[in-house]
């Protein structure tokens, strides 16, 4: 019994491989000018937010279409440690790609299979984490600014004064020290606010909502809460329980079951996005520089000197109605999102 | 025929890798190209070089579950050590490969004194073990970062007298193996595993054999950690996490039986290619994202009951 199940696992796996193996020699043929073959790198598959980002970026190459431009993506995702994500790096390589995109694992570990890539004539886009790499650029957003404008809105919510915590995503990750260090920034600017204390929950939603029944717990006079993304749905679980969510300001988060739990409760939060369609908007700049165009002079920013920082929308109760009306029809999971179109893109451009 | 496979099981996996290669071969026709070629190895060997030391663990009826984490410690210790001597030249990297290697057969003996003369369960020891030198190298270099010289991840993809480096280690490795296997060690490892009470009574030292066993895995994990630091240019705490597993996959592929015992390591270095090839066959499919790992779960599934089934009739 055993045995015959694998076997029909193997055929049928065989017979996927032949279809697919087929559609890959199809597609292969179909080459015109304007057609460009972008591979896109998922290195950890943990949260609905990844998956929204492929689907985003393969519709937007799907868009280029109606521009008369063929995009194709290959996608590689899966949860894979550093070597693992080299290893489709290197695939696209051998594939000959025309571009990739990445959602590095490592700020690093990269450099030597990117210079490879670029000796074959490969651009390399890394998105939502920025990489050392000379040979590649960053196309998304400036963390420590998402940092700087929620740290922003909660002192000015607090009208520059009270106490305040924060609770941080896994200590020595890179975003996590960029945005420690842009809301640790915004803070000292205003000493009237006191920094309790600031805790790590590892961008865990249930550790966020124990982390902070312990910080509740131990400071009954919190005034203002600073938290990063999902971490914000389970600190938000524990104000409500205290029954505290209309004497503290804290930031939010950006799925639609947090909105409208946000817009029911009335509560006092803002958040910055960190939209999944950074990917999206990586690929709509990989296509024009694909197309030829060379980058404007200076728009290359961050500690690298690689980055092209995209906007960071911002939510609070002054336009969550609108971000609510765009989560219309979608799942409970979705983010909030935007996309640099191929228009918008064009400005980094000459 | 039954029989032949019965004393050889690494012929099955050598089939299965000649399937994979010419299934990859008619996805993907560059494949043969030796740039390509010279590319794939550079990703299996850190996997093919750690199944080769697991193999010596499991052969005498252990298993060593920290050997990602032993990596993920070489790696760190290598570059914090090329990073503290400095300088140019070859000094900081022989440096940094020294301490990197005794930082293995450290780990190695700890794990071995701990399983073979406390008698800890060996699975239980290393899952524990691991966490610890995984919180030891998250704390030599908290961030990944660290970039090594030129020298160290240029020599590394390279070439030596017309071949390329990546493939000499891979020689290296198979060479040490066939040697060792003509070695009395071995021979003490395989009665060690296959009956442990038999071997006692023999008079064999029993301790010295298994603490071997776990110090010559740990070493293979950090020869892999070299690899991947010439192929990361960098440090970072979190490599390696999908090694232990991986490399046991690749053992039993390989037709070494966990029980203990049997089998041997040119078995796992076909194992851990068949591995990675599956990997590759799935990518050059074009197989939906969504699909990739269930499809690659499924096919590793398929081989590894497949060679057991084979074997046991």
């Amino acid at each position: 019994m055993m045995k015959r199940t694998a076997t029909r696992r193997a055929v049928l796996g065989a017979a996927a491989l032949l279809a697919a193996g087929g559609l890959v020699a199809f597609g292969g043929t179909a080459q015109a000018q304007q057609s460009f073959k972008i591979g896109l790198s998922n290195g950890w598959v943990g949260s609905e937010w990844r998956t929204q980002m492929i689907e985003e970026a393969q519709a937007a190459a799907a868009a280029w279409k109606a521009k008369g431009v063929n995009v194709e993506v290959v996608v590689q995702s899966a949860t894979v440690d550093v070597q693992g994500q080299i290893g489709h790096v290197r695939n696209f390589i051998n594939q000959g790609v025309n571009a990739i995109i990445i959602n590095p694992n490592s700020p690093t570990a990269f450099d030597p299979v990117f210079a490879q890539a670029k000796a074959r004539n490969i651009l390399v886009v890394s998105t939502d984490a920025e990489v050392s790499s000379k040979d590649a650029i960053y196309v998304g957003i400036d963390q420590k600014d998402w940092a700087v404008k929620s740290a922003e809105w909660l002192a000015k919510t607090l009208g520059n004064k009270g106490n305040v915590v924060t609770i941080n995503g896994i200590a020595g990750h890179p975003a996590n020290e960029m945005r420690v260090a842009g809301y640790r920034e915004v803070f000292a600017k205003h000493p009237d606010i006191k920094l309790l204390n600031q805790a790590n929950a590892d961008w865990d939603q249930a550790k966020g909502q124990q982390v902070m029944q312990n910080l509740l717990a131990t400071y009954p006079n919190i005034n203002g809460v600073w938290v990063q993304d999902g971490m914000a749905d389970g600190a938000w679980r524990a104000i409500e329980a205290a029954g505290k969510k209309d004497q503290i300001a804290a930031t939010g988060e950006i799925r639609k079951d947090f909105l409208t739990r946000w817009s029911e409760q009335k509560l006092n939060s803002g958040a910055s996005v960190n939209p999944p369609g950074v990917m999206a908007s990586a690929l709509n700049v990989a296509v024009h520089r694909l197309m030829g165009k060379e980058f404007k002079d200076g728009i290359f920013k961050g500690q690298y000197g690689n980055a092209i920082y995209i906007p960071i929308p911002f939510v609070d109760n002054s336009n969550l109605a609108q971000a609510l009306k765009q989560a219309e029809g979608k799942p409970g999971y979705w983010s909030v999102t935007a996309v640099v179109t191929p228009e918008e893109a064009q400005q980094y451009f000459k | 025929m039954s029989a032949v496979v019965r004393s050889r099981p690494w012929l099955l996996t050598l089939i299965a890798l000649a399937v994979l290669v010419a299934v990859n071969t008619a996805l993907q026709p560059s494949f043969v190209q030796p740039a390509v070629l010279q590319s794939n190895l550079t990703t299996f060997l850190p996997l093919t070089l750690v199944a080769i030391g697991q193999t010596y663990v499991v052969m005498g009826g252990d298993i060593d579950l920290s050997v990602g984490a032993i990596a993920a410690l070489v790696n760190v210790v290598t570059v914090s050590a090329i990073a503290a001597v400095g300088g140019d030249g070859l000094t900081p990297i022989i440096a940094g490969l020294a301490a990197g290697l005794a930082t293995a057969v450290v780990c190695g003996v700890i794990n071995g004194v701990l399983v073979a003369v406390l008698r800890l369960q060996a699975i239980v020891t290393t899952f524990a073990t691991g966490i610890v030198f995984a919180g030891t190298a998250l704390f030599v270099l908290p961030q990944a970062g660290l970039p090594v010289p030129e020298a160290f991840w240029r020599s590394y993809g390279a070439t030596l007298i017309g071949l390329p480096v990546v493939l000499w280690i891979l020689l290296a490795g198979l060479a040490f193996a066939l040697f060792l296997g003509r070695r009395p060690f071995v021979a003490h490892l395989t009665a060690v595993g296959g009956s442990r009470v038999g071997a006692f009574q023999t008079g064999l030292s029993l301790s010295r054999v298994r603490i071997g066993a776990f110090v010559l895995s740990a070493l293979f994990a950090g020869f892999a950690a070299l690899c991947l630091t010439g192929e990361t240019a960098s440090g970072d705490p979190l490599l390696g996490q999908s090694l232990a597993l991986s490399s046991i996959s690749a053992v039993v592929l390989g037709g070494t039986a966990l029980s203990g015992g049997s089998g041997g390591p040119v078995g796992s270095i076909l194992g851990a290619l068949v591995l990675g090839m599956i990997g590759n066959v799935i990518f050059f499919a074009g197989l939906p994202f969504a699909w990739q790992t269930l499809v690659q779960g499924l096919i590793v599934l398929a081989a590894l009951a497949g060679g057991v089934l084979v074997t046991r009739r």
